[in-house]
């Protein structure tokens, strides 16, 4: 749990007091010393350090990659990852997982297609293909929770049952996403080129405000994960149901016998995941204008995603996880991805380092946890 | 054939008296195969302390989290203050006066000690419902100095802490609750015999201010006699003994005891005969 506020102002009565004089060189110390020390063991301290690092090393190695313009080349990289990483870090500080946002992903823009060009304006259909995501997340709740079928079969399970769906609703075609089509109009544009006016045609694409506002604008989904990470991040922080998704990955027994109603938590998270995986899809799909049937692109992101959530420091054990280090861990996969192709490295090698970076950042973010609970025993 | 030595077990039946904040009967509870309770009739006045006993397995814990909520029972009636009481959740029992300090102690390892002491009843903003987070350090450190409990930062994770500081969490946080019936399963466990005799010492302050009545599974005779009123033993599914402390002994207390284990071992005995017995026949 990262407890911001606080420190000694809050304590009161006789045995703070022993307790200052118990630890005087402590107490005396200034607030500054306390925030950095508190920021050193934040969870996602270590990884922050290891993403600027590698930004730091691609900067200096490549002339393109600390630009204005590479910075909007890395955005789609890493934005659909923080918020897929988002819902699953809910999902995996209860101990479980969920594999089937790969299939939210997949599943929703073609439902979001289906209701929109039944007539349904474009904002409610979003909604409802939402809907449809969430009634996925319940029954994965369900199976997990109340069934008890372990997480990863049931959403195993889901992952495929749904990529398929979305394969036979499609018929395996690929769909322009409504709403997303760019309109081009040749407007006469007039220039001052040395005191003469010039009047020249130019093409100007029109987006539409739902396009974006729905992945197409520039920064569209950073602004989403933005949102998304830091709305997250409160709930599981600042609010009873965070506490309790804590506590039900800590110790689901303890967690029932206290009176916290397991059950329907686990299914709430299970929906809060789904959702993000189809919110995703979405926004995805209306970025890149078309709805591709592709489950092996939707399975690389799902997997990209779990890397992000434990990169970032989330525990595939439960009990422990942040959202804003999803959100980091993202980062650090993009900049990964979008560095190497700047540097040149061979298409063939980008997977073999993805894959080799990810178990060494794990490992670093593993053993600062470790050092810091080791210092704080006792 | 019956050695006439060993008394048969006794059934204590429904009891109550005007006062009884809590009346349990005719409870019984299967898991499976397994009868945790079989027939288990028990009362608890206002301002009691109330000691369960009983043999490992005998069905005390069981019992507890009949009372509180967390499981139900197959067969039997409660009731609270007189009322008709049957708890779906634990929630349910808390809002009828109930808390519990479980045998394993239900804290949340990853949770901060005032995040432990508030779970379920956390203090939280209004209108937007974020915890208020330094109300319940302020009101968790004023709990754990009221009780005499020395925590030196309530701010860390109770995975820190030593076995008898968990505990004293535990009983703190139930204690701190509005909570007017307490039950306690093993609440000495984990403690040194230093953190035990305080924890005896707030049940004794507890019971003189007499707001709160408490159920309490001791294994130690000694503490038994000397914290509760009277006491109540679990054997084999029912409640075979129920006296005022003032009357029994722990003399008396262990001769129970130890009929269970000879009528234990008469029945495995037999058991063993006839099996022996139906051997050659069965060739």
């Amino acid at each position: 749990m990262a407890n911001v506020a606080g420190g000694p102002a809050s304590q009161s009565g006789p045995a703070a007091a022993a307790e200052d004089a118990a630890r005087p060189r402590r107490a005396s110390l200034p607030d500054g010393r306390a925030l950095l020390e508190r920021a050193l063991s934040l969870r996602e301290g270590s990884i922050i350090v290891v993403t600027i690092l590698t930004a730091v090393y691609f900067s200096a190695n490549t002339s393109s990659f600390f630009t204005a313009a590479n910075f909007e080349t890395l955005l789609p990289y890493f934005a659909p990852l923080a918020i897929l990483g988002a819902g699953e870090v809910f999902v995996m500080i209860l101990g479980e997982i969920d594999l089937s946002i790969g299939a939210m992903y997949l599943f929703a823009p073609f439902v979001f297609y289906k209701l929109a060009t039944a007539g349904i304006p474009l904002v409610p259909s979003v909604i409802l293909a939402l809907l449809c995501c969430m009634v996925v997340g319940l029954v994965n709740g369900f199976f997990t929770a109340i069934v008890g079928i372990n997480s990863f079969v049931t959403t195993l399970g889901m992952l495929f049952t749904f990529e398929g769906l979305a394969l036979i609703i499609s018929h395996g075609q690929p769909v322009a996403t409504p709403g997303a089509a760019v309109h081009q109009t040749t407007q006469q544009v007039t220039h001052v080129v040395n005191g003469v006016h010039v009047t020249l045609p130019e093409t100007v694409n029109h987006i539409s405000t739902f396009a974006k506002v729905f992945g197409a604008g520039t920064y569209s989904e950073l602004i989403w994960a933005i949102v998304i990470v830091l709305v997250l991040q409160t709930v599981l922080t600042f609010t009873r149901w965070g506490l309790y998704t804590v506590s039900i990955g800590s110790n689901k027994l303890g967690a029932g016998e206290a009176g916290v109603r397991v059950r329907s938590i686990m299914i709430r998270n299970f929906m809060l995941c789904s959702l993000m995986g189809g919110f995703v899809g979405i926004l995805e799909a209306v970025r890149a204008q078309s709805v591709q049937p592709d489950p092996a692109g939707a399975n690389e992101i799902l997997f990209l995603a779990i890397a992000s959530a434990v990169i970032g420091g989330t525990l595939l054990a439960g009990g422990s996880g942040t959202v804003v280090g999803a959100l980091i861990g993202a980062l650090f996969l993009g900049i990964l991805k979008d560095g190497l192709v700047l540097q040149g490295v061979n298409a063939n090698y980008l997977l073999f380092y993805t894959g080799l970076a990810i178990i060494l950042a794990a490992s670093v973010s593993v053993y600062v946890t470790r050092v810091r609970r080791g210092r704080g025993i006792g | 054939m019956a050695d006439p030595a060993i008394e048969p077990q006794k059934v204590v039946p429904p009891t109550s008296a005007p006062d009884d904040v809590l009346r349990v009967e005719h409870i019984a509870k299967r898991f499976g195969p397994v009868t945790a309770l079989r027939d288990v009739n028990l009362h608890l006045k206002k301002g009691e302390v109330l000691g369960l006993l009983g043999d490992n397995g005998a069905g005390k814990s069981t019992l507890i989290k009949i009372i509180c909520g967390f499981q139900r029972a197959d067969s039997g009636k409660m009731f609270v203050r007189g009322e008709p009481y049957e708890p779906r959740s634990v929630d349910e029992g808390r809002t009828r006066g109930i808390e519990t300090v479980y045998q394993d102690l239900a804290l949340i390892d990853e949770l901060s000690v005032y995040h432990n002491m508030f779970l379920r009843r956390e203090r939280v903003h209004r209108p937007i419902p974020l915890l208020a987070n330094r109300q319940m350090k302020h009101e968790a450190r004023a709990a754990l100095d009221e009780i005499g409990i020395n925590i030196p930062r309530i701010d860390v994770a109770v995975a820190r802490l030593s076995g008898g500081q968990r505990q004293a969490i535990a009983v703190a946080r139930t204690v701190n609750s509005d909570a007017d019936i307490i039950l306690l399963d093993e609440p000495l466990a984990a403690m040194g015999a230093k953190e035990g005799a305080m924890i005896l010492d707030l049940v004794a302050r507890l019971k003189a201010e007499g707001r709160v009545s408490i159920i309490m599974i001791l294994h130690n005779y000694v503490h038994v006699l000397e914290a509760c009123d009277r006491v109540s033993m679990i054997q084999d599914g029912v409640i075979a003994l129920d006296k005022p402390t003032a009357e029994t002994s722990v003399d008396e207390l262990t001769e129970i005891v130890v009929n269970e284990y000879k009528r234990a071992r008469q029945a495995a005995q037999a058991e063993e005969a006839r099996v022996r017995a139906g051997e050659p026949g069965a060739q």
